[in-house]
């Protein structure tokens, strides 16, 4: 019976075709550590973000006098709401997660060398939509600090020269963050993750056509290979099992972990809470934005150019590594710096989460700190384009197959 | 490998430890570190006590409602925790309104602003949106001044000057920084002028007073109500008001996780089979 329905089906649309080529059959590196599990669990978690936010959305109001109070009926009175937000909250956070692992092994083992380059873009680009989304979903809400981010971050437009003051109060349809504003961010955060998805797809295609890369970085002949299906289903299925374990440890036991109590006091305009700080996933970029505050007026403007240079750099990676090896295991100049990079990323983030006017290690001001890291962070591309255009570093011999 | 193995290690550590950690009562930025208590409800284990509530729920509509709201919740959500029907609508009529009521004070928005200069805040979240969560509701309502404490400071006052001793003896009542004796100086002006000071309030002056004293209400259970005791059952009901889903989302919580690790292990059992099956 089913058979003869997929048999009309597929003279009609080779759908089983597909799945055998593109899903069950699809040929996969056999060596594939566990670090490529990460787009996978992205992927199941812009699922949850969708099912939970679509009916979060029934229940919620996207008006100033009204969406404080909707988020606490959704979290009192609607049946299971507050499961529904606590995933969706705990969900951006798992979301940002994946993610930076998943950027993070593509730039160890080289994955957006040639030929992923177009592959590699497509990943940036849902980067950059990811955290529109999260910035106007944590506006939601609007508590205090969704209120108060809101406003430094919309603020930053009027930074750019000429057009910026209009701008932004084209982008707040008003003269401040207020109503108008509530209801352009739901509009869009209703929006921008089925863009997201779709961006997605894109991603996958590109990724099917060139296929996996994997940690040796190297071309893969067909015996190295395995089909997805039994291998990666079950491999994938069971890096879900671990996630979900660990992410509903947070959702059940340790909800409010990653969220400032700030944003249980209701969004007032009048009063600016005394420290105000973005979501853990951007602190990174927010420290590099407040590390250039030595170039006076044009401070702002500067600083929102290099704070947007932070992740498009990530667009041009691919040409800056030169090294005829993909992967950084054969590379130790390249990995070692790798990973100043990344705990470099984590003092960024560190810097970010304080007061811009905090001293630390006994009165340096932590500024000091932010613009060294800042220095860092962006030394990572440059040197890592020295290291190997000039061939200082000499790459261990490499296995022509596994 | 060596050093992956270590990240990746780290990384697990920090995945299964985090969540179960309790969101400890750290001090609120700058302030004295906030005394510790132990709460029922705490804890990936922890239940709500019920007579504490009920207790709670009493030296709340009797004190707190006088200034406060407690928006979000309705005297009928009482008998969530054993109140009866008829005991609600008493309480309800105690505040002059009926069991379907909202615990909204009654004190008017417009009166409050002229005795206190600002609307105090609704309660209703209270435990949740301050830093060190419900250790610093307890730490608000007990950081007063005490007995002895006033008398140190009335003495203080009376000449006029701070000596060095004065100034250390003050510092440790007050919880302040003995090496800005200026800042002690100009507290024990304020306090001597009748302002609120509070040993956790950021800033220390706010411009509640001291709303609990020994024997403020008469507990039906026959706990004496010492301040302490007062604050402490207050606390427990407020953090009731703030999440009153949180022991559903608790008991939910185990049930799911164990379901998961079962699952986990299964799939990890049929993972090893089929990859045996691969050659590296
Ligand atoms: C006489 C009126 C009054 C009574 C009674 C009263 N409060 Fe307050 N409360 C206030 C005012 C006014 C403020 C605002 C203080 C400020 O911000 O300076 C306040 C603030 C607070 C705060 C917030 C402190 C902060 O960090 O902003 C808490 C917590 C609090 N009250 C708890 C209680 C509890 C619990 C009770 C009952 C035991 C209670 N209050 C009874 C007037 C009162
Ligand atoms: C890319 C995926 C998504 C991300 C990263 C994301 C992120 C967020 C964040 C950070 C919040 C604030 C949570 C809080 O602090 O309460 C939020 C709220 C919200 N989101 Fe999303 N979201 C996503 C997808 C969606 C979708 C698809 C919808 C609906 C179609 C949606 C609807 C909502 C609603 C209604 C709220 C307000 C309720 C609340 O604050 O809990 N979201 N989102």
């Amino acid at each position: 019976m089913f058979k003869g329905i997929m048999e009309w089906v597929d003279e009609r649309l080779p759908v089983t075709e597909l799945i055998k080529s593109q899903a069950t059959e699809y040929p996969t590196p056999k060596n594939l550590n566990y670090w490529w599990n990460f787009g996978s669990l992205a992927l199941f978690v812009l699922i949850i973000q969708l099912v939970t936010g679509i009916f979060l959305a029934m229940h919620y109001k996207p008006d100033a006098a009204l969406a404080f109070d909707s988020v606490e009926h959704i979290m009192r009175d609607v049946n299971w709401g507050w499961l529904l937000r606590y995933l969706h909250a705990n969900g951006a956070t798992a979301f940002f997660v994946m993610i930076y692992i998943h950027i993070l092994r593509g730039m160890y083992y080289g994955s957006h060398r040639k030929p992923r380059e177009i592959l590699w873009w497509f990943g940036v680009i849902i980067f950059f939509a990811l955290m529109g989304t999260a910035f106007m979903g944590y506006v939601l809400p609007w508590g205090q600090m969704s209120y108060w981010g809101a406003a430094v971050i919309t603020n930053l437009v009027s930074a750019l020269p000429v057009v910026g003051q209009d701008l932004v109060v084209w982008v707040w349809g008003g003269f401040a963050v207020g109503d108008p504003t509530l209801n352009r961010f739901f509009a869009l955060h209703f929006l921008l993750p089925f863009v997201v998805f779709g961006l997605v797809i894109l991603h996958m295609w590109a990724l099917h056509a060139v296929h996996s890369n994997n940690p040796d970085g190297i071309d893969l002949e067909e015996k190295d290979t395995i089909p997805f299906h039994p291998y990666f289903t079950i491999k994938d299925l069971y890096g879900v099992g671990v996630f979900l374990i660990v992410f509903c440890a947070f959702v059940f036991y340790n909800p409010n972990f990653f969220l400032e109590p700030d944003n249980y006091i209701q969004a007032d305009p009048m009063k600016t809470p005394a420290h105000i700080v973005p979501e853990w996933y951007f602190l990174p970029f927010y420290a590099v934005l407040r590390s250039i505050d030595f170039l006076g007026t044009m401070s702002k403007l500067v600083g929102v150019i290099a704070m947007g240079a932070a992740i498009a750099i990530l667009f041009i990676l691919p040409f800056l590594d030169r090294s005829p090896v993909r992967s950084f295991r054969y590379r130790p100049i390249s990995r070692a710096l790798f990973w100043i990079f990344v705990v470099d990323c984590f003092v960024l983030g560190w810097v970010g989460y304080n007061p811009a006017d905090a001293t630390v290690f006994g009165g340096m001001p932590i500024i000091y700190v932010g613009r060294t890291a800042t220095a860092i962070y962006f030394s990572y591309f440059a040197l890592l384009w020295l290291v190997t255009a000039l061939k200082v570093e000499k790459p261990q011999p490499v296995p022509k197959s596994l | 490998m060596d050093f992956m193995n270590t990240v990746k290690a780290a990384l697990v550590t920090a995945a299964l430890v985090l969540p179960v950690l309790p969101q400890t009562g750290l001090a609120s930025s700058g302030g004295p570190p906030l005394p510790q208590e132990d709460w029922s409800f705490k804890g990936i284990f922890g239940q709500f006590d019920q007579a504490a509530l009920k207790r709670g729920a009493k030296v709340t509509i009797e004190v707190c409602l006088g200034c406060h709201s407690i928006k979000y919740i309705k005297f009928d959500h009482l008998r969530q925790f054993g109140f009866t029907e008829a005991e609600v609508s008493e309480m309800a009529g105690g505040a002059g309104l009926t069991k379907q009521d909202k615990l909204v004070s009654g004190l008017a928005p417009a009166d409050a602003k002229e005795s206190f200069g600002l609307v105090p805040p609704d309660l209703s979240l209270m435990t949740k949106a301050r830093k060190g969560y419900e250790d610093y509701t307890f730490a608000i309502l007990t950081g007063y001044l005490t007995e002895e404490d006033t008398a140190l400071v009335d003495a203080a006052k009376e000449d006029g000057t701070l000596s060095p001793e004065e100034i250390t003896k003050l510092a440790s009542a007050l919880h302040m920084d003995p090496h800005h004796p200026e800042k002690i100086d100009e507290a024990v002006k304020r306090i001597a002028n009748g302002d609120h000071f509070n040993k956790y309030f950021p800033g220390n002056f706010l411009a509640m007073p001291a709303p609990l004293s020994a024997g403020a209400v008469t507990y039906a259970d026959g706990t004496e109500a010492t301040v302490k005791q007062l604050a402490k059952d207050v606390t427990t009901f407020l953090a009731w008001a703030a999440e009153p889903t949180q022991t559903e989302r608790k008991s939910t919580g185990h049930k799911v996780i164990l379901y998961l690790i079962v699952l986990t292990a299964m799939l990890y059992a049929v993972k090893r089979r089929i990859w045996a099956r691969v050659h590296h």
